[in-house]
């Protein structure tokens, strides 16, 4: 029903929609990770930085897992990528996934274009987000493209503060979403 | 004399997961195994120095599996604390909370994590035997396993107002009323959710019908049991006495969850970060338990609705009615809880007191300490705290269920590895096995972080020289 929600929000401030009778949602900026382990939840920081940047101020601890920045995008946040996850990334054009990583990915802001392959995780309920692409098209028969934006996290304490390098490379993360959203096209551009 | 290690490990950016170490003889068989886990017993002290009404609140954050657990057993604590019992409707309402919880968790874990392995097959081509794979064998039934976690994600959510940290369950009650509408709403879905939990439960026995040599040599071993119980000993999971019975059935201890000090302690080990629960009566390792479904089945004698407990009765009936021994039938035992969620529902809905607006109890008796008990999907959970005059608080203790079943959990994979590899060429399937002995008891590995990229399996195979004999890499690329 949040869903269904942000749904009627979308239409509501689109006075022309794209398709008849249905509004096609366009952009999703899908965050994920835990604000309570310091860098785990840079994704959370990241959105609130994209939102800042369209004059919309998302709180500092995140409330509900969706906001609308614009009638061609949405945002959602979530402690980790779930089944039902996958409904919703179906809904959507195109989805950029945030998130952080350790020293395992090599560089410090990572840019990946992404996949539907399902990845399996032998011990946890672990999804990842070409995982949730792959259930996307297998399910609801929709597989967005995609993409992962995830920073390096340096701290992952139990505590809500960032580590500064991490706050740093947030910031870079903020510039180059909002210059992917500012090259994506005509589309946005009538939206925004 | 052990010769090789074998080496399972998912690989995360931080500490919190397991990995699994098998360790060979020179003759190509099992010497023993073990399961490692990393606790975070680090989120006890970061809740010190919180305030008590705050813990519902941050402590859902532990885990984004189940964190209505937390979220419950937190304001059960909270109760206690302030003295301030809750009315019978916001009773009501934290335990429909609650069986959402159990159907989404228990619904994704037998369709998504243990439905692979049973549908497909153990040795099935690891490039398939996944949740995909099962989507594309069975793509309605698929569909209705995501529509059934949906279903009780939805429970939450409606209560809840939120999907992120929902902000219902408070000390002395719950904030929230229920609408008739929003009854009206949960009550809309209840019959395909309990279809598809019928489906489940007939899909695992054909499978234990098919499977019976791998269920009765697939980490079958004695363990006391322990679950939460109402009066005749009749399943419950959101509030009753704490049962324990011994590997034979004869009953333990029967005590109020909140004395657990005095019948549990814990035990360390050099290799395991998490501890090992015991009842400390019998001592370690004798007085190990089992819980979770299998325990919880195993420790009650009735169900409170029907076809749940019809189902009991077959579980019953598997060995006598002596308790179930074996790890592969905690996936029936997850089913069965899931038909009594679904079922409790319509149960806790046709009350009329669910609809009250008298939610808050706000004549407090302060204490100052409390203990919080629930039935966590995985097992019992227990939220231990001691506050200061001001409800501050100054010391947290968790016993979470994944904890409670640590011991089982090793000894399953020892158990496995011994039954099932031997020669010195480890096939897949065989250590998918392995794997499968820890997923049936669904622990919680994952809680509070998460990982970028896959989490690969490694497991290598290492002679009596050191040379790595054999690597096995099973991960999508």
């Amino acid at each position: 029903m949040d869903f269904d929600r942000v749904r009627a929000e979308l239409e509501a401030a689109n006075p022309d929609p794209i398709e008849t009778g249905h509004i096609r949602m366009k952009l999703l900026l899908f965050g994920y990770g835990n604000i309570d382990r310091q860098d785990d939840g840079v994704a959370w920081h990241i959105l609130r930085g994209v939102a800042e940047h369209y004059q919309v101020m998302l709180p500092t601890v995140p409330e509900e897992s969706n906001c609308v920045l614009s009638p061609a995008i949405t945002t959602t946040f979530a402690l980790q990528l779930t089944p039902e996850s996958a409904e919703w990334v179906a809904e959507f054009e195109e989805v950029i996934f945030i998130d952080a990583h350790t020293g395992s990915v090599a560089d410090p802001l990572h840019v990946e274009e992404l996949n539907a392959n399902f990845q399996t995780s032998p011990f946890t309920h672990h999804l990842t987000p070409q995982s949730c692409l792959a259930l996307a098209g297998s399910l609801y028969g929709k597989t967005p493209k995609a993409t992962l934006i995830s920073v390096r996290g340096y701290e992952f304490g139990f505590a809500q503060n960032q580590s500064k390098q991490t706050e740093d490379l947030a910031r870079q993360a903020v510039r180059v979403i909002i210059s992917k959203i500012d090259q994506a096209g005509d589309f946005f551009a009538r939206h925004l | 004399m052990a010769t090789q290690k074998i080496t399972i490990e998912p690989v995360t950016r931080i500490e919190g997961h397991a990995k699994v170490t098998i360790h060979m003889k020179e003759d190509g068989n099992v010497d023993h195994a073990y399961l490692h886990v990393n606790e975070f017993r680090g989120f006890e002290k970061f809740c010190e120095g919180r305030m008590v009404f705050e813990m519902p609140n941050i402590t859902p954050r532990i885990c984004g599996i189940c964190p209505v657990s937390h979220h419950l057993a937190a304001a059960k604590a909270g109760d206690e604390v302030y003295g301030a019992p809750p009315p019978r409707p916001a009773r009501l309402l934290r335990e429909l909370m609650h069986m959402g919880q159990v159907i989404q968790s228990h619904g994704m874990h037998f369709f998504e994590l243990a439905g692979p392995d049973l549908l497909l097959g153990f040795d099935a081509d690891p490039a398939i035997r996944n949740v995909v794979g099962l989507i594309q064998a069975n793509p309605d039934l698929a569909l209705k396993a995501v529509n059934l976690r949906k279903y009780g994600q939805e429970i939450i959510h409606i209560l809840g107002g939120r999907r992120i940290h929902p902000v219902f369950a408070v000390p002395g009650g719950v904030n929230k009323a229920l609408t008739p509408e929003e009854r009206d709403l949960i009550l809309a879905g209840y019959h395909k959710a309990l279809d598809t939990v019928k489906v489940g439960i007939q899909i695992m026995k054909g499978w234990a019908e098919a499977n019976q040599e791998d269920i009765n040599k697939f980490a079958v071993f004695p363990t006391g049991y322990l679950g939460m119980v109402k009066p005749g000993n009749t399943l419950e999971l959101y509030d009753g006495d704490i049962r324990l019975i011994d590997a034979a059935g004869k009953q333990m201890e029967l005590f109020d969850g909140r004395t657990y000090l005095d019948y549990i302690a814990e035990h360390v080990e050099d290799w395991s970060y998490l501890k090992f629960p015991y009842y400390k009566k019998m001592g370690f390792p004798q007085g190990v338990y089992r819980v979770g479904p299998l325990g919880r089945l195993n420790v009650s004698d009735r169900m409170a609705t029907p076809l749940a407990d019809a189902e009991l009765k077959a579980f019953k009936a598997i060995n006598g009615g002596k308790p179930v021994e074996n790890t592969l039938y905690y996936h029936y035992a997850r089913l069965i809880e899931a038909l009594y969620a679904v079922e409790n529902v319509a149960v806790l809905l046709d009350d009329p007191d669910v609809l009250s607006t008298d939610l808050l109890n706000t004549r407090h008796d302060y204490r100052g300490e409390g203990v919080g008990v629930i039935e966590a999907p995985r097992g019992t959970l227990w939220h231990h705290y001691f506050a200061n005059e001001n409800g501050q608080l100054e010391r947290v203790n968790l016993i979470v269920a994944t904890g409670n079943n640590n011991w089982a959990m090793s000894k399953a994979v020892d158990s496995v590895a011994k039954t099932y590899i031997n020669g010195q060429v480890i096939r897949e399937g065989l250590l998918n096995r392995v794997e499968a002995a820890v997923r049936a008891y669904d622990p919680c590995l994952s809680c509070s972080t998460h990982a970028v990229g896959q989490m690969p399996i490694v497991i290598e195979m290492v002679d009596a020289q050191g040379s790595l004999t054999q690597t096995i890499s099973r991960c999508a690329d």
